[in-house]
């Protein structure tokens, strides 16, 4: 301001007010950036690894066999079109153990995103995460429409097997919350902008151009072929 | 028109101030849409993009508030003005790579089937919210301001 600005009653109000919001922002600002970094002690499922990227992951222990990254969040529903065009391959790859298998459950569509993303995790550690992660999408529910409930997502988990009170009392009380968070922030990382994203030894494979194209995303052929490398 | 200025700068103050306190509300409580929106205009090294698309929301509604109630008005709107401009350039550079993406300005963003991408509609709305910056900046004096600034009301001295 120039040297003009009248001292007084005015300045005051103007100064506080301004300190006001500056305090507010600069708040705002430094829990959000805190709250969205790497918590490096948080608890994780049994098959994670943090060298890939936090993801829940499938026959780690191959070598040789092509890598498959899927980026997903549990409300996307273009990732359960995904699932359901190449879910069974998937699968099978996994059951044959002819690739190394890794899924990155993001959050970024909501808070029921958390939830699923976190109970998905719960039925890691009981070795159900493949049915789990079948049925969620199989039942897709609208986006944060307060369906996902930790009710729910029990009920899910019993219908793929799931009973024991372990499961239940992780859903209920996240308890790989910090988890879930650490994948979205490797997401960031790894410069996901959208879901599914999904990557064969690390290259992304092909998107759809257009309405008629299906890209390697929604065509199983494609999507094997992709895979396989051919 | 004189008398009317500062009612019309009432207005484009309560525009402009809401627009930002709006657009920042709407992506701050929701930060990893937020930076995943600013990721995919690949403009910047994504450490960069991540810190924009978290900070970036606060900043917003940091100026909508100022505008709103009237303090530091000429500060706000060449920080909103600056934002503006900055986006229009973002999205034009998006379209003319030929990326498919959401501008991502009021939540949302990221990558988007290629029939949903509106450029040109973010564009104009932006240039809009731009030449609202460029008013207050120039006309800054506004009815109903917390700040009665009697410097401002001066008429511009040569040299100003």
């Amino acid at each position: 301001m120039s040297s003009k600005t009248p001292k007084g009653p005015d300045n005051v109000t103007r100064n506080l007010v301004i300190g006001m919001v500056a305090l507010v922002v600069a708040v705002g600002a430094i829990f959000s950036v805190i709250s969205n970094r790497e918590n490096t002690s948080a608890a994780l499922p049994s098959s994670v690894s943090q060298e890939d990227g936090y993801g829940i992951v499938f026959n780690g222990d191959l070598t040789g066999v092509p890598v498959i990254d899927i980026w997903e969040d549990f409300q996307c529903p273009v990732c359960a079109r995904f699932e359901q065009t190449n879910g069974d391959y998937i699968e099978k790859l996994i059951e044959e153990k002819k690739a190394k298998v890794v899924f990155h459950t993001l959050s970024f569509l909501g808070p029921e995103s958390v939830l699923a993303a976190n109970a998905a995790a719960c039925a890691s550690d009981e070795n159900k995460f493949l049915g789990f992660h079948r049925a969620f999408y199989q039942n897709l529910p609208a986006e944060n429409s307060g369906a996902v409930t930790a009710d729910y997502l029990v009920a899910l988990g019993q219908f793929a097997g799931i009973t024991s009170d372990k499961f239940k009392s992780c859903v209920a009380n996240l308890d790989y919350n910090d988890w879930v968070n650490n994948v979205a922030a490797s997401g960031g990382e790894a410069n996901v902008n959208s879901t599914p994203t999904v990557f064969v030894n690390g290259k992304e494979i092909r998107r759809a151009t257009s309405g008629a194209d299906l890209g390697d995303y929604f065509d199983p052929a494609a999507f094997a072929r992709a895979v396989e490398g051919k | 028109m004189k008398k009317a200025q500062p009612w019309i700068g009432l207005l484009v103050r309560l525009g402009l101030g809401g627009v930002l306190l709006y657009a920042g509300y709407l992506k701050a409580f929701t930060p990893d849409k937020s930076m995943m929106a600013v990721r995919a205009y690949e403009l910047l090294p994504i450490w960069l993009a991540n810190a924009f698309g978290i900070i970036l929301p606060w900043l917003e509604m940091g100026a909508g508030l100022l505008l709103i109630v009237g303090v530091a008005v000429r500060y706000a709107a060449i920080f909103g003005s600056v934002l503006m401009v900055a986006f229009i350039i973002a999205i034009a550079q998006a379209w003319a790579r030929g990326l498919s993406i959401d501008c991502g300005c009021f939540g949302d963003g990221g990558a988007v089937d290629p029939s949903e991408t509106k450029y040109l509609q973010s564009i104009l709305r932006d240039i809009g919210f731009a030449l609202l910056g460029f008013y207050l900046i120039r006309y800054p004096v506004t009815k109903f301001a917390l700040e009665k600034n009697k410097s401002l009301q001066q008429k511009p001295t040569p040299g100003e």
